[in-house]
């Protein structure tokens, strides 16, 4: 009995063991997830050329210059101007406004936010919230909450506000490049119908949207590969055929302050550079014909005849591109949570859904934002200061930070802050942001 | 017990532990650790294991548990059980006399054999009964969304109070399976010393013979499980998203004790009792409903906190192919068919499983959603400024 009740247990005993060592529940990783091949272009051919170094004439000599005038960048220029400093403001195009007015991206977006008490309140004021107030006034803007303007009375509002502050513009011409001493932008190399020259400046502003100046400068930044697109806008929408197929309705796009006049915004493809030559060349050739052709579809559609292709933006949507590796990186957190900050520049709202800690948090919800003075600032050059849609913030930001309302209040503060440092001979990181913020309220603008 | 003082009374240890039962049962954003006494039933873990034939670290303390039943009588009950303690009170309290139910037999250990029997057969089939499952049943409603679902799991636990009040220690003398299921233990523990003390003394015959009412109940139980999971597997509603990790609907619904568990721990708040009247195994179990959040991508929390394994423990870098769901995109509601600006969905995914690119009838691009990608995750349907996206459930498997 002894031996069989050994070999029972023994059996029990084995029986458990087994059955113990066979079961395992866990779910575990199968490993590094496989990483797309890497879509990185290599320059084209291998060849290079030394370009014969040769003098180039001074231009002028100015305390702040801006490049690119975009919403940023116009913003930037007459705050500068208004504050006191000789102003230049170097634009490539023929028009101010760059994506908003030029680009065809009409809505003035995130100018309005939640605040503390849960309340929807404008928050886009300054020199940003007075183009706005202008185009008003004219009649040449639709809805209260991020409205949509017409783009030609943007260039003229903006070419009047420019000339009104003193600003001196320089149309037509393209920032090439930068003279550097040491930490300092001795000047900008710009080219233009004149020819190759020089302008030298105390405080240079990067409002290119592409962070080419701090670029050239040698400042890091973050190459964001996102979609670009092509606006178009058409016109006679109003006199479509009515009960002519509603189908089509949905292509028409979204009404502007012209009658009868609609813009058309469009996607584009994905994971795009926008500063690879090529690549624009390319969608800008593909884009204009899918436009031409859609229009044509809608015009041979019985009840549409009349509707026709009005205008293709005079640039390319590039929504995205270098994003500056400045001193403060802007994070998601710090919108979500009435962050404040002690050198507060401006305040931006909020115009699409975001995810945060796990939830969706509609754009009726979200609060305002404050922006510090240091997500403007790179952080080797002494004299040169970011706006526009590449100041320094995470990539999940991106959708607040790339628009016309936060690129005017960044544009505002950069431009006041030069004036400052241009004022004083500080390196731009130096400067008193407590002058900073009182020359902004002064200037109109909101800092919560 | 050697470790217990003999200057500590039981009924002070299980005070103190009824104390940290009822603060880890209550929702107060316990992720990791929600409901964690739970852990300490030996009746569920003996179920689970049986049924999922595996484990997790914190079937250790039913085990244990386990094993000090066989040395000492009801340990879980005098040491360790919260409901008990309740029960206890409420009996003693009672102007009622135990004398009309005194003469009943005692059940609980049959209910245990039939439950633990149909569990070998693929259905624990009183694992509902266990206490610890319906007093956390109690605590599981508050996080969640108030609805008839949840005045059932909210009303069992005051039930069994009620009865007991009625009739006096009716709950833990003559039903309680995991009370049941310690006096077998305690049986077992002493005809294995009785096996010893003979052994000891030379004697060649053991006296230790199961009951014949065991044996009844273990066939029953077995004819019973078997019968009922062939039933279940064919009964049960697969249009709607379980929690990530979750094991096959028809065992889900009878292995779950709704003790909320998973509710509880959910950072996002997307779990809630589910309630379909066609599908009454499936009745209070885990339901994924995407209103504000969704499952984030670094959480497994309700997957540590199922104390049954219904959702299978998973590690937080395995969510990339733990698939709840799959988004569907209506094409006619997205505002990229509209033209506007959005990108949305595509931002939300973390998974890499929208991709802008599909065309659309007049050429404008649509997202497109990676059947191998998408885990059903809901991050793209609750940023959706247009509602365009539904979560719709994967068949099982």
């Amino acid at each position: 009995m002894k031996r069989r009740d050994f070999i029972t247990r023994a059996a029990i005993a084995g029986g458990a063991i087994s059955f113990g060592l066979s079961c395992n529940r866990k779910i575990e990783s199968a490993g590094p997830e496989l990483t797309q091949g890497a879509l990185t272009q290599t320059s084209a051919g291998g060849k290079f050329i030394t370009e014969p170094a040769r003098q180039l004439p001074v231009f002028a000599e100015t305390d702040v210059l801006v490049i690119g005038g975009g919403p940023a960048g116009t913003a930037a220029a007459i705050a500068a101007s208004r504050a006191g400093a000789e102003t230049w403001l170097v634009e490539r195009y023929n028009h101010l406004g760059g994506l908003w007015t030029g680009g065809l991206v009409l809505p003035l977006l995130s100018t309005h936010a939640a605040d503390k008490n849960k309340r929807t309140r404008q928050v886009i004021f300054g020199i940003g919230g007075e183009m706005s107030d202008r185009l008003k006034k004219l009649g040449m803007s639709v809805h209260e909450i991020n409205p949509v303007i017409d783009p030609e009375a943007g260039k003229y509002v903006l070419d009047q506000m420019i000339t009104e502050s003193g600003v001196k513009m320089l149309y037509h011409t393209w920032a090439s490049n930068v003279l550097m001493e040491g930490n300092r932008i001795v000047g900008v190399v710009v080219e233009n119908k004149s020819g190759r020259m020089a302008i030298m400046a105390k405080v240079v502003v990067d409002c290119t949207g592409d962070g080419d100046i701090l670029n050239l400068a040698g400042e890091g930044s973050d190459m964001m590969k996102y979609h670009i697109g092509l606006v178009h806008r058409i016109g006679n929408v109003d006199r479509i055929k009515p009960g002519s197929d509603p189908s089509l309705r949905p292509l028409l796009g979204d009404e502007t302050p012209l009658k009868g006049v609609n813009w058309v915004n469009m996607h584009g493809d994905n994971e795009q550079d926008g500063t690879d030559i090529m690549t624009l060349s390319n969608l800008q050739l593909r884009y204009r014909k899918e436009i031409w052709d859609n229009v044509q579809k809608i015009r041979s559609t019985p009840g549409y005849e009349e509707v026709f292709l009005l205008d293709t933006a005079s640039q390319l949507g590039v929504r995205m591109s270098r994003i500056l590796d400045g001193r403060y990186k802007l994070t998601l957190e710090d919108t979500m949570t009435f962050k404040s900050f002690k050198d507060v520049i401006g305040i931006s709202g909020a115009w699409t859904t975001m995810l945060y800690m796990g939830k969706a948090v509609k754009p009726e919800n979200r609060p305002y934002w404050q922006i510090p003075y240091r997500s403007l600032l790179p952080k080797k050059t002494d004299n040169l200061l970011v706006a526009g849609r590449c100041f320094c913030f995470e990539r999940e930001l991106v959708e607040d930070t790339r628009i016309i309302g936060t690129c005017l209040v960044t544009g505002h503060g950069a431009g006041a802050a030069a004036a400052l440092a241009a004022k004083n001979n500080e390196a731009v990181q130096d400067i008193d942001t407590g002058k900073l913020k009182d020359l902004l309220i002064s200037q109109g603008a909101w800092l919560g | 017990m050697a470790w217990i003082k003999p200057g500590i009374n039981p009924p002070k240890i299980r005070a103190a532990i009824s104390l940290a039962t009822l603060l880890f049962a209550l929702p107060l954003g316990w992720k990791g650790v929600s409901g964690i006494f739970i852990w300490l039933s030996p009746f569920i873990m003996l179920n689970s294991v049986i049924i999922l034939k595996s484990y997790v670290f914190l079937n250790l303390a039913g085990v244990l548990v386990f094993l000090a039943s066989f040395f000492r009588k009801r340990f879980f009950c005098n040491y360790l059980c919260c409901s008990g303690l309740c029960l206890d009170k409420i009996s003693e309290n009672s102007r009622f006399r135990a004398s009309v139910h005194r003469k009943l037999p005692r059940t609980g250990a049959v209910l245990a054999v039939i439950s633990i029997t149909g569990a070998f057969a693929g259905i624990p089939l009183l694992i509902l009964l266990d206490p610890q499952a319906i007093l956390h049943g109690f605590f599981s409603v508050f996080p969640g969304k108030t609805g008839v679902a949840a005045i059932i799991s909210l009303a069992g636990f005051p039930l069994i109070l009620a009865v007991n009040y009625f009739l006096p220690h009716i709950w833990c003398g003559k039903i309680c399976p995991l009370g049941g299921l310690q006096d077998i233990a305690a049986e077992a523990g002493s005809a294995i010393s009785k096996i010893r003390k003979e052994k000891d003394e030379e004697r060649n015959e053991t006296v230790y013979r199961p009951a014949r009412r065991y044996f009844i109940a273990a066939g029953a139980g077995l004819a019973g499980g078997a019968i009922l999971s062939g039933i279940s597997k064919t009964h049960f509603n697969e249009g709607w998203i379980r929690p990530p990790g979750s094991i096959d609907p028809s065992t889900f619904g009878t292995l779950c004790i709704r003790c909320g568990n998973c509710i509880k721990s959910c950072p996002t708040g997307i779990l809630k009792q589910h309630e379909d009247f066609a599908d009454i195994i499936s009745w209070l179990t885990p339901e994924v409903e995407y209103t504000n959040g969704y499952c984030i991508e670094d959480c497994n929390s309700c997957s540590k906190v199922c104390p049954t394994g219904s959702i299978t423990l998973f590690s937080k870098d395995a969510k990339n192919r733990i698939f709840m769901g799959l988004a569907k995109v209506s094409d006619d509601e997205c505002l990229l068919s509209k033209n506007r600006e959005c990108d949305r969905c595509k931002a939300a995914c973390s998974y890499k499983a929208v991709e802008i690119s599909r065309k659309g009838s007049a050429g404008q691009l649509l997202p497109e959603i990676s059947r191998v990608r998408c885990v059903g995750c809901g991050a793209c349907k609750v940023i959706c400024p247009a509602y365009a996206i539904k979560i719709l459930p994967v068949p099982a498997g």
